[in-house]
Protein backbone atom coordinates (compact mmCIF):
# COMPACT_ATOMS: atom_id res chain seq x y z
CA UNK A 1 0.00 0.00 0.00
CA UNK A 2 1.58 3.30 -1.03
CA UNK A 3 2.33 5.76 1.78
CA UNK A 4 -0.01 8.72 1.76
CA UNK A 5 2.00 11.94 1.75
CA UNK A 6 0.19 14.78 3.53
CA UNK A 7 -1.02 17.66 1.42
CA UNK A 8 1.14 20.15 3.36
CA UNK A 9 4.30 18.23 2.45
CA UNK A 10 3.34 17.57 -1.18
CA UNK A 11 2.55 21.23 -1.68
CA UNK A 12 4.48 23.19 0.97
CA UNK A 13 3.54 26.78 1.51
CA UNK A 14 6.90 28.34 0.70
CA UNK A 15 5.71 31.81 1.63
CA UNK A 16 4.80 30.53 5.11
CA UNK A 17 8.12 28.69 5.52
CA UNK A 18 10.13 31.73 4.42
CA UNK A 19 8.18 34.08 6.71
CA UNK A 20 8.57 31.68 9.66
CA UNK A 21 12.32 31.39 9.10
CA UNK A 22 12.73 35.17 8.86
CA UNK A 23 10.57 35.67 11.97
CA UNK A 24 12.54 33.01 13.88
CA UNK A 25 15.84 34.58 12.85
CA UNK A 26 14.71 38.02 14.06
CA UNK A 27 13.49 36.56 17.37
CA UNK A 28 16.73 34.55 17.74
CA UNK A 29 18.85 37.69 17.36
CA UNK A 30 16.63 39.77 19.69
CA UNK A 31 16.55 37.04 22.38
CA UNK A 32 20.33 36.52 22.22
CA UNK A 33 21.13 40.24 22.38
CA UNK A 34 18.63 40.81 25.20
CA UNK A 35 19.71 37.79 27.30
CA UNK A 36 22.54 39.58 29.21
CA UNK A 37 20.09 42.31 30.26
CA UNK A 38 17.39 39.88 31.35
CA UNK A 39 19.48 38.15 34.03
CA UNK A 40 18.45 38.82 37.60
CA UNK A 41 21.90 39.94 38.80
CA UNK A 42 25.19 40.30 36.99
CA UNK A 43 28.48 39.34 38.62
CA UNK A 44 29.34 43.04 39.03
CA UNK A 45 26.05 43.90 40.73
CA UNK A 46 26.48 40.96 43.13
CA UNK A 47 30.03 41.91 44.08
CA UNK A 48 29.65 45.71 44.14
CA UNK A 49 27.62 46.14 47.38
CA UNK A 50 30.33 44.42 49.42
CA UNK A 51 33.19 46.48 47.98
CA UNK A 52 33.98 50.06 49.04
CA UNK A 53 34.56 52.46 46.14
CA UNK A 54 38.21 53.21 45.26
CA UNK A 55 39.49 51.14 48.18
CA UNK A 56 41.04 47.68 48.39
CA UNK A 57 39.27 44.86 50.15
CA UNK A 58 40.91 41.50 50.73
CA UNK A 59 38.33 38.73 50.68
CA UNK A 60 38.27 35.98 53.26
CA UNK A 61 39.14 32.52 51.93
CA UNK A 62 36.21 31.21 49.90
CA UNK A 63 34.15 28.67 51.83
CA UNK A 64 30.89 26.78 51.14
CA UNK A 65 27.87 29.00 51.71
CA UNK A 66 29.98 32.17 51.45
CA UNK A 67 30.80 32.17 47.75
CA UNK A 68 30.26 35.65 46.33
CA UNK A 69 29.47 34.25 42.86
CA UNK A 70 28.65 30.88 41.30
CA UNK A 71 31.66 28.86 40.11
CA UNK A 72 33.97 31.12 42.13
CA UNK A 73 37.35 29.32 42.40
CA UNK A 74 38.22 28.59 46.05
CA UNK A 75 41.89 27.85 45.38
CA UNK A 76 42.79 31.52 45.05
CA UNK A 77 42.83 34.45 47.51
CA UNK A 78 41.38 37.71 46.23
CA UNK A 79 42.06 41.42 46.72
CA UNK A 80 39.46 43.60 45.00
CA UNK A 81 39.06 47.29 44.31
CA UNK A 82 35.81 48.65 42.92
CA UNK A 83 36.65 51.83 41.09
CA UNK A 84 34.45 54.71 40.00
CA UNK A 85 35.93 57.50 37.90
CA UNK A 86 32.88 59.79 37.97
CA UNK A 87 34.69 62.19 40.37
CA UNK A 88 38.15 61.82 38.85
CA UNK A 89 40.86 59.36 37.82
CA UNK A 90 41.67 56.32 39.95
CA UNK A 91 45.12 54.77 40.10
CA UNK A 92 45.97 51.19 40.96
CA UNK A 93 49.47 49.93 41.70
CA UNK A 94 50.37 46.31 42.37
CA UNK A 95 53.32 44.00 42.03
CA UNK A 96 52.81 40.44 40.94
CA UNK A 97 55.40 38.39 42.83
CA UNK A 98 58.00 36.22 41.09
CA UNK A 99 55.75 33.18 41.36
CA UNK A 100 53.26 31.19 39.26
CA UNK A 101 49.50 31.60 39.26
CA UNK A 102 49.22 35.27 40.28
CA UNK A 103 46.97 37.38 38.06
CA UNK A 104 45.53 40.87 38.00
CA UNK A 105 42.43 41.58 35.94
CA UNK A 106 40.13 44.53 35.42
CA UNK A 107 36.46 43.75 34.82
CA UNK A 108 33.90 46.13 33.36
CA UNK A 109 30.34 45.96 34.78
CA UNK A 110 29.28 43.89 31.74
CA UNK A 111 31.93 41.25 32.55
CA UNK A 112 34.46 42.18 29.87
CA UNK A 113 38.10 41.98 30.85
CA UNK A 114 39.57 45.45 30.26
CA UNK A 115 43.05 44.39 31.33
CA UNK A 116 44.68 41.13 32.34
CA UNK A 117 48.21 40.19 33.33
CA UNK A 118 49.84 37.13 34.89
CA UNK A 119 52.90 36.82 37.09
CA UNK A 120 56.28 35.79 35.75
CA UNK A 121 58.12 33.18 37.88
CA UNK A 122 61.42 34.77 36.87
CA UNK A 123 60.90 38.27 38.23
CA UNK A 124 58.32 40.47 40.01
CA UNK A 125 55.94 42.25 37.64
CA UNK A 126 55.05 45.82 38.64
CA UNK A 127 51.64 46.92 37.38
CA UNK A 128 50.53 50.54 37.33
CA UNK A 129 47.08 51.39 35.98
CA UNK A 130 45.27 54.70 35.69
CA UNK A 131 41.52 54.62 35.16
CA UNK A 132 40.18 57.70 33.46
CA UNK A 133 36.53 58.55 32.91
CA UNK A 134 36.91 59.26 29.19
CA UNK A 135 39.78 58.91 26.79
CA UNK A 136 39.21 62.53 25.69
CA UNK A 137 39.12 64.10 29.15
CA UNK A 138 41.96 66.55 29.95
CA UNK A 139 43.73 65.41 33.10
CA UNK A 140 46.41 68.09 33.34
CA UNK A 141 49.78 68.59 31.71
CA UNK A 142 52.05 65.56 31.81
CA UNK A 143 55.45 65.83 33.59
CA UNK A 144 57.16 65.46 30.21
CA UNK A 145 55.21 68.43 28.81
CA UNK A 146 56.41 70.49 31.81
CA UNK A 147 60.00 69.53 31.13
CA UNK A 148 60.26 67.11 34.05
CA UNK A 149 61.77 63.73 33.34
CA UNK A 150 59.82 60.81 34.78
CA UNK A 151 61.67 58.61 37.21
CA UNK A 152 59.12 55.84 36.92
CA UNK A 153 57.30 54.19 34.06
CA UNK A 154 54.03 56.02 33.28
CA UNK A 155 50.91 54.10 34.28
CA UNK A 156 48.82 52.37 31.68
CA UNK A 157 45.73 54.49 31.09
CA UNK A 158 42.41 52.66 30.77
CA UNK A 159 39.21 54.47 29.90
CA UNK A 160 36.43 53.11 32.12
CA UNK A 161 33.66 54.68 34.19
CA UNK A 162 33.27 51.80 36.64
CA UNK A 163 34.65 48.33 37.21
CA UNK A 164 36.49 45.99 39.55
CA UNK A 165 40.22 45.28 39.78
CA UNK A 166 40.92 41.78 41.04
CA UNK A 167 44.30 40.57 42.23
CA UNK A 168 44.44 36.79 42.63
CA UNK A 169 47.01 34.86 44.61
CA UNK A 170 46.97 31.05 44.43
CA UNK A 171 46.44 29.18 47.70
CA UNK A 172 49.33 26.82 48.21
CA UNK A 173 48.54 25.62 51.70
CA UNK A 174 48.57 26.88 55.26
CA UNK A 175 52.33 27.47 55.24
CA UNK A 176 51.94 30.11 52.53
CA UNK A 177 48.97 32.01 54.06
CA UNK A 178 51.04 34.86 55.56
CA UNK A 179 53.08 35.26 52.37
CA UNK A 180 49.94 35.44 50.20
CA UNK A 181 48.24 37.87 52.59
CA UNK A 182 51.33 40.10 52.59
CA UNK A 183 51.51 40.13 48.79
CA UNK A 184 47.77 40.87 48.46
CA UNK A 185 48.10 43.80 50.88
CA UNK A 186 50.62 45.45 48.59
CA UNK A 187 47.99 46.46 46.05
CA UNK A 188 47.08 50.14 46.29
CA UNK A 189 43.92 51.69 44.90
CA UNK A 190 43.57 55.45 45.21
CA UNK A 191 41.07 57.91 43.85
CA UNK A 192 38.45 60.46 44.91
CA UNK A 193 36.50 59.60 48.06
CA UNK A 194 32.81 58.77 47.92
CA UNK B 1 -29.70 17.02 1.59
CA UNK B 2 -31.67 20.23 1.80
CA UNK B 3 -32.04 22.38 -1.25
CA UNK B 4 -31.61 26.15 -1.05
CA UNK B 5 -35.26 26.69 -1.59
CA UNK B 6 -36.18 24.58 1.45
CA UNK B 7 -33.92 26.57 3.85
CA UNK B 8 -35.44 29.23 6.00
CA UNK B 9 -33.77 32.68 6.17
CA UNK B 10 -32.60 31.87 9.71
CA UNK B 11 -30.85 28.67 8.54
CA UNK B 12 -29.22 30.54 5.66
CA UNK B 13 -28.03 33.20 8.12
CA UNK B 14 -26.65 30.55 10.47
CA UNK B 15 -24.86 28.87 7.58
CA UNK B 16 -23.24 32.16 6.61
CA UNK B 17 -22.16 32.76 10.21
CA UNK B 18 -20.72 29.23 10.36
CA UNK B 19 -18.77 29.80 7.15
CA UNK B 20 -17.45 33.14 8.45
CA UNK B 21 -16.40 31.55 11.80
CA UNK B 22 -14.67 28.72 9.92
CA UNK B 23 -12.89 31.31 7.77
CA UNK B 24 -11.66 33.29 10.80
CA UNK B 25 -10.72 30.09 12.65
CA UNK B 26 -8.64 29.10 9.62
CA UNK B 27 -6.82 32.46 9.68
CA UNK B 28 -6.36 32.18 13.46
CA UNK B 29 -5.00 28.66 13.11
CA UNK B 30 -2.56 29.78 10.40
CA UNK B 31 -1.33 32.63 12.61
CA UNK B 32 -1.08 30.36 15.66
CA UNK B 33 0.99 27.89 13.64
CA UNK B 34 3.16 30.73 12.35
CA UNK B 35 3.71 32.29 15.79
CA UNK B 36 4.32 28.89 17.40
CA UNK B 37 6.88 27.97 14.74
CA UNK B 38 8.64 31.34 15.09
CA UNK B 39 8.70 31.10 18.92
CA UNK B 40 9.95 27.51 19.02
CA UNK B 41 12.57 28.04 16.32
CA UNK B 42 13.72 31.50 17.47
CA UNK B 43 13.80 30.96 21.24
CA UNK B 44 14.84 27.31 21.02
CA UNK B 45 17.88 27.94 18.85
CA UNK B 46 18.82 30.99 20.94
CA UNK B 47 18.59 28.97 24.17
CA UNK B 48 20.66 26.14 22.67
CA UNK B 49 23.39 28.45 21.39
CA UNK B 50 23.58 30.29 24.74
CA UNK B 51 23.33 27.29 27.05
CA UNK B 52 25.16 24.56 25.15
CA UNK B 53 27.14 26.48 22.55
CA UNK B 54 28.24 25.44 19.10
CA UNK B 55 31.55 24.68 17.38
CA UNK B 56 31.64 28.41 16.54
CA UNK B 57 31.70 29.46 20.20
CA UNK B 58 33.06 26.48 22.12
CA UNK B 59 35.81 23.92 21.88
CA UNK B 60 35.34 20.43 23.16
CA UNK B 61 37.72 17.67 24.17
CA UNK B 62 36.16 14.57 25.68
CA UNK B 63 33.76 15.73 28.39
CA UNK B 64 35.43 19.16 28.71
CA UNK B 65 33.95 22.26 27.11
CA UNK B 66 35.61 25.66 26.89
CA UNK B 67 34.12 28.90 25.57
CA UNK B 68 36.57 30.33 23.06
CA UNK B 69 36.10 34.05 23.72
CA UNK B 70 35.00 34.06 27.38
CA UNK B 71 35.66 37.33 29.20
CA UNK B 72 37.04 39.07 26.14
CA UNK B 73 35.87 42.43 24.88
CA UNK B 74 35.48 40.93 21.38
CA UNK B 75 33.30 38.08 22.68
CA UNK B 76 30.36 37.00 20.53
CA UNK B 77 26.79 37.62 21.80
CA UNK B 78 26.27 33.93 22.68
CA UNK B 79 29.33 33.85 24.94
CA UNK B 80 28.30 37.14 26.60
CA UNK B 81 24.79 35.83 27.19
CA UNK B 82 26.09 32.46 28.47
CA UNK B 83 28.21 34.00 31.21
CA UNK B 84 25.69 36.72 32.02
CA UNK B 85 23.14 33.95 32.63
CA UNK B 86 25.60 32.02 34.79
CA UNK B 87 26.35 35.17 36.82
CA UNK B 88 30.02 34.21 37.07
CA UNK B 89 33.00 36.50 36.66
CA UNK B 90 34.85 35.15 33.68
CA UNK B 91 38.54 35.60 33.07
CA UNK B 92 39.75 36.43 29.60
CA UNK B 93 40.75 33.38 27.57
CA UNK B 94 43.81 35.38 26.51
CA UNK B 95 45.12 34.68 30.02
CA UNK B 96 43.22 31.84 31.65
CA UNK B 97 41.30 29.00 30.06
CA UNK B 98 38.33 27.51 31.85
CA UNK B 99 36.96 24.08 30.92
CA UNK B 100 33.74 22.70 32.36
CA UNK B 101 32.71 19.04 32.53
CA UNK B 102 29.25 17.87 33.53
CA UNK B 103 29.67 14.35 32.16
CA UNK B 104 32.24 11.57 32.38
CA UNK B 105 34.14 10.09 29.44
CA UNK B 106 31.25 7.68 28.75
CA UNK B 107 28.70 10.50 28.61
CA UNK B 108 27.08 9.80 31.99
CA UNK B 109 26.03 12.80 34.10
CA UNK B 110 28.52 13.41 36.95
CA UNK B 111 26.73 12.62 40.20
CA UNK B 112 27.74 12.41 43.84
CA UNK B 113 26.31 8.89 44.11
CA UNK B 114 29.14 7.66 41.87
CA UNK B 115 32.90 7.50 42.26
CA UNK B 116 35.18 8.91 39.59
CA UNK B 117 38.84 9.13 38.77
CA UNK B 118 40.26 12.20 37.05
CA UNK B 119 43.60 11.34 35.49
CA UNK B 120 45.90 13.37 33.32
CA UNK B 121 48.98 15.44 32.92
CA UNK B 122 48.99 19.21 32.62
CA UNK B 123 52.74 19.79 32.63
CA UNK B 124 52.52 22.14 29.65
CA UNK B 125 50.51 24.75 31.52
CA UNK B 126 51.99 27.35 33.89
CA UNK B 127 49.40 26.68 36.59
CA UNK B 128 46.11 24.79 36.82
CA UNK B 129 43.31 24.07 39.24
CA UNK B 130 40.54 21.47 39.39
CA UNK B 131 37.42 22.24 41.43
CA UNK B 132 34.25 20.26 42.10
CA UNK B 133 31.01 22.26 42.33
CA UNK B 134 27.39 21.22 42.59
CA UNK B 135 25.18 21.98 39.59
CA UNK B 136 24.41 25.50 40.92
CA UNK B 137 28.09 26.41 41.01
CA UNK B 138 28.40 26.19 44.81
CA UNK B 139 31.18 24.48 46.71
CA UNK B 140 30.41 21.12 48.27
CA UNK B 141 30.70 21.29 52.08
CA UNK B 142 32.93 18.60 53.58
CA UNK B 143 34.72 18.04 56.87
CA UNK B 144 38.10 17.85 55.13
CA UNK B 145 37.52 21.39 53.79
CA UNK B 146 38.87 20.23 50.47
CA UNK B 147 37.28 21.77 47.40
CA UNK B 148 39.97 21.77 44.73
CA UNK B 149 43.46 20.76 43.71
CA UNK B 150 45.96 22.97 41.97
CA UNK B 151 49.32 22.31 40.33
CA UNK B 152 50.79 23.52 43.65
CA UNK B 153 48.79 21.23 45.93
CA UNK B 154 48.18 18.03 43.96
CA UNK B 155 50.34 14.96 44.61
CA UNK B 156 51.88 13.96 41.30
CA UNK B 157 53.38 10.69 40.10
CA UNK B 158 57.05 10.43 39.04
CA UNK B 159 56.12 11.16 35.41
CA UNK B 160 54.33 14.38 36.40
CA UNK B 161 50.82 13.08 35.82
CA UNK B 162 48.18 13.03 38.54
CA UNK B 163 45.15 11.03 39.64
CA UNK B 164 42.35 12.65 41.64
CA UNK B 165 39.47 10.66 43.11
CA UNK B 166 35.95 12.05 43.37
CA UNK B 167 33.58 10.36 45.77
CA UNK B 168 31.73 10.44 49.06
CA UNK B 169 34.15 8.22 50.93
CA UNK B 170 37.73 9.16 51.72
CA UNK B 171 40.37 7.84 49.33
CA UNK B 172 44.14 7.78 49.57
CA UNK B 173 45.95 10.37 47.49
CA UNK B 174 44.17 13.30 45.88
CA UNK B 175 40.58 12.98 47.05
CA UNK B 176 37.86 15.52 46.28
CA UNK B 177 34.82 14.87 48.50
CA UNK B 178 31.48 15.09 46.71
CA UNK B 179 29.20 14.47 49.72
CA UNK B 180 25.53 14.43 48.81
CA UNK B 181 25.74 17.25 46.29
CA UNK B 182 23.70 15.50 43.60
CA UNK B 183 24.72 16.52 40.09
CA UNK B 184 28.33 17.68 39.88
CA UNK B 185 30.23 20.12 37.71
CA UNK B 186 34.00 19.95 37.39
CA UNK B 187 35.85 23.13 36.48
CA UNK B 188 39.41 22.98 35.21
CA UNK B 189 41.29 26.26 34.97
CA UNK B 190 44.65 26.55 33.24
CA UNK B 191 46.92 29.58 33.15
CA UNK B 192 48.36 29.87 29.63
CA UNK B 193 48.91 33.50 28.71
CA UNK B 194 48.77 34.10 24.97
CA UNK B 195 47.87 30.58 23.83
CA UNK B 196 44.59 29.62 22.13
CA UNK B 197 42.03 27.42 23.87
CA UNK B 198 43.04 23.74 24.04
CA UNK B 199 46.58 24.57 22.84
CA UNK B 200 49.64 24.60 25.04
CA UNK B 201 52.47 27.14 24.98
CA UNK B 202 54.18 25.21 22.18
CA UNK B 203 51.08 25.35 19.98
CA UNK B 204 50.35 21.63 20.30
CA UNK B 205 47.00 20.24 21.34
CA UNK B 206 46.60 20.34 25.11
CA UNK B 207 45.51 17.00 26.52
CA UNK B 208 42.83 17.45 29.19
CA UNK B 209 42.37 14.87 31.97
CA UNK B 210 40.14 11.84 31.57
CA UNK B 211 37.10 11.44 33.82
CA UNK B 212 36.37 7.75 34.40
CA UNK B 213 33.43 6.42 36.39
CA UNK B 214 34.46 3.64 38.76
CA UNK B 215 31.14 2.63 40.32
CA UNK B 216 27.77 3.97 41.41
CA UNK B 217 25.72 3.21 44.49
Amino acid sequence: MPLKVPQSIRHPNWRFIFAALVGAAILHICATMAAPYLTAESAYSRLAPALPINKVRILEPIAPGAEPLPFFPPDVRYAMCRFDTSKGPVSVAATLPADTGWTITVHAPNGNNLYAAASNPGRPTPISLLFIPSSEQFLGVTPEARGIARSTQPPQAISAARGIVILRGPQKGIAYTRYIDAELKKIACSGPKF
Amino acid sequence: MLSHSSLTPIQIGLHKVQKRIAFYLGILSDWATFIGTVLILGLGTSWYMIDVGSPLTTKQQGPWTGWVSAGRSDADPYTRAHFARLGSLQLSTELIKTYVAERDDDGGRLHSSCEYVVEGSLLDTDWWSLTAFDDRGELIPNSAKRFSYTSDTVAVRPDGSFIASLGRDARPGNWLPTGGAGSLTLVLTTLDPGTPLLDDANGTQLSLPEIRRLKCR
